[in-house]
């Protein structure tokens, strides 16, 4: 079935309204897939009425901060045994001592990966519906959706008794 | 016939309670809600007016970098260290308490950015930004110092860990790698945590500019639309950001405050040198943080309006506890050292307070401890911006006079007396360290017309949160969470 890309436009205040239009998109049999908010302001799923989004940003940022410990270990436990200088009475490899760099790595590798893991999300290709207008830095709340082009009309007929702003297709695009 | 109509008291009431809503709209920033258009134009007019004297400023700043930075440094690298002042029995001078003193205004951005956001203090939203590019300009001028302290600058790379051909490593045990490693985390943290929520703004800055301004903002912004997802990934890095930083910021100045305790230097052994030194750091920052303020203020337009006296109010308050902390501090490392009985410490602490270079000494008790006292529990004072502006520009010299007590003047009187000196330092090291403040007011100049000083959509966030609930016969501002 062909589908349209359509956006519409709520003012910041009109958050209430947002989400009712929302309910409407659904009542329509338009899937949550089909659907993209974007806004100015974060807003959580829940007050959005959305179901709980995902992200791997924490899994990706644990994983670099174990990369870093092993880098950590590695510089601590094996370089010494590299060059071995012993001196008298003291431990070739001293584990109080290691602790203050495997902290500092493992924190760099924690935060490094941190932001490659917002930036590699950023990049990847989304599922949602695509688009964007300028008018969302400017505090408003914009809904994107998939619609059937059959309904598209009384769809958007619909929502704009809700209160919301249609935006003309040619002026929904990629920033 | 005229008639005297008196209002009755419930009007009465009802006019107090509008006249007490407004003075609280005037008061705080988060109650005092304006459309999100109009705060985008008012941080865009700000970032974008230059005026000439603007340019003036930056030029001067600029030279000033190239000839007492770049030029006194390439100076000492052609002629040698024997240009500095550092000689026996002084070998760490004032490049070594500049580099403390930098380090330590750098813990301004991750305390106020990310403690206070741990803490949800609502009224650290509108400055946030100007407190972590603080952090980030201040330790990329602070950085600088190892650099210049080593000499000979071009083996550097020795520090880092690599193999190189005799499979040789550096000492992973010494003080100064865990300076370099820990300055590197925290330099490239706060650079990424002053970064992650700069994104929605450069996007707002991209929807607003052409040119090479909007070419630079879509980079940067990585296409940020304000996805549900977006908001998202960029509040978990946030949060992750927030907690992590935290003891990163604390691991930074112990590791610098054990370049000092863990040598048999008379003064520099202490257990409690690193919370001493965290303390410093904070009380340091904050006060620059201050100073930065009501630089902004008085000169970047529109900024009145987000920057207030609440502003300085709650930014004092903080100032006034720091200081009591730092003196509780000073006195603690001060009272037990001289408990202790040892006959090379006593005449270190006597020299230190009645010696030749006592008037540093004292400089730093009256900044940081008697200034700060004296005025900081008075309202009036906190919330006037100038005043405030004088009083945190002496907390920082105060601090300044700390690092230089703590390191030239403790060095200069160990346990030998026929080993003992003064250190002065030359007009190339002074000319460096000048520099060096320059290079950070250049950087922060730079930044202030490129970069949205105020996070705008975090204002916006807070203002929404914030809203008057009548309880009983008055309104009161109350908070909701939103997140």
């Amino acid at each position: 079935m062909e589908k349209n890309v359509r956006m519409i436009l709520f003012k910041e205040d009109q958050i209430n309204m947002a989400t009712e239009a929302i309910e409407t998109l659904h009542h329509q049999g338009i899937s949550e897939k089909d659907i993209s908010v974007i806004s100015g302001v974060p807003f959580s799923e829940k007050i959005l009425g959305r179901p709980a989004a995902w992200t791997n940003v924490p899994i990706i940022g644990v994983s670099g901060a174990l990369v870093g410990l092993i880098i950590a270990s590695l510089l601590n436990f094996l370089t010494p045994h590299l060059y071995k200088m012993t001196v008298g009475g003291m431990p070739l490899t001293p584990i109080p001592t290691s602790i203050v760099v495997t902290f500092e790595l493992t924190m760099l590798g924690l935060l490094i990966s941190t932001l490659l893991g917002v930036i590699i999300e950023m990049i990847s290709p989304s599922s949602g519906p695509k688009g964007y207008h300028p008018k969302i830095s400017d505090g408003y709340i914009g809904i994107l959706f998939r619609c059937p082009v059959s309904t598209d009309e009384e769809t958007c007929l619909e929502l704009q008794d809700l209160g919301a702003e249609i935006v003309d297709p040619e002026e929904v695009k990629q920033p | 016939m005229a008639v005297d109509v008196k209002p009755n008291i419930s009007s009465k009431a009802k006019i107090h309670q509008e006249t007490e809503v407004e003075d609280l709209r005037k008061e705080h920033l988060m109650l005092d809600p304006m459309p999100r258009d109009e705060m985008n134009q008012m941080v865009m007019d700000a970032m974008q007016t230059t005026t000439k004297k603007y340019w003036a400023f930056l030029i001067g700043f600029g030279v000033a970098v190239v000839v007492l930075l770049f030029g006194a440094w390439g100076y000492m690298i052609a002629t040698g260290m024997g240009v500095a002042g550092i000689r026996r029995p002084v070998f760490w001078g004032i490049f070594i308490a500049t580099f403390v003193f930098w380090i330590g205004i750098s813990h301004a951005g991750t305390f106020v950015s990310a403690i206070l956001r741990v803490f949800k203090a609502e009224f650290r939203r509108p400055f946030t930004r100007a407190a972590e590019l603080m952090t980030t300009f201040g330790l990329a001028a602070g950085a600088l110092y190892p650099l210049i302290h080593l000499g000979r600058v071009w083996v550097f790379y020795w520090m880092v860990p690599y193999p190189n051909a005799r499979w040789l490593w550096p000492n992973f045990r010494s003080p100064l790698v865990w300076d370099f490693l820990a300055i590197t985390t925290y330099l490239l943290s706060s650079t990424i945590y002053l970064f992650l929520p700069l994104m929605p703004d450069l996007a707002m800055a991209r929807d607003r500019t052409t040119g090479w301004r909007h070419t630079i903002y879509k980079v940067l912004s990585l296409g940020w639309r304000g996805t549900e997802a977006e908001w998202l990934r960029l509040r978990k890095a946030i949060g992750i950001f927030a907690y992590a930083i935290i003891p990163v910021m604390f691991s930074v100045h112990t590791i610098v405050s054990w370049d000092f305790a863990v040598t048999m230097v008379v003064g520099w052994q202490s257990t409690i040198f690193g919370p001493y030194f965290i303390i410093g750091a904070i009380l340091s920052g904050v006060s620059a943080v201050v100073t930065i303020l009501f630089v902004l203020r008085s000169t970047m337009k529109n900024f009145d309006y987000f920057i207030r006296p609440e502003h300085f109010d709650g930014l004092g308050k903080l100032i006034l506890i720091f200081s009591m902390a730092w003196a509780y501090f000073f006195f603690n490392e001060y009272i037990l050292s001289w408990y202790g009985g040892s006959e090379a410490l006593k005449q270190l602490l006597t020299l230190h307070a009645t010696g030749p270079s006592a008037w540093v000494w004292y400089l730093m008790i009256i900044c940081n401890v008697a200034i700060p006292w004296l005025f900081l529990w008075n309202k009036k004072i906190r919330r006037t911006p100038w005043i405030m502006f004088i009083i945190t520009l002496l907390v920082n010299v105060g601090m300044f006079a700390e690092r230089y007590t703590i390191i030239p003047l403790t060095l200069g009187h160990q346990r030998s007396p026929f080993d003992w000196g003064i250190y002065n330092p030359t007009i190339v090291e002074i000319s460096i360290v000048l520099g060096t403040l320059c290079l950070f007011i250049f950087l922060y100049l730079l930044a202030s017309r490129l970069i949205p000083l105020v996070p705008v959509w975090e204002v916006q966030e807070g203002q929404m949160s914030h809203t008057f609930r009548k309880v009983g016969k008055t309104e009161i501002p109350s908070v909701t969470e939103l997140e």
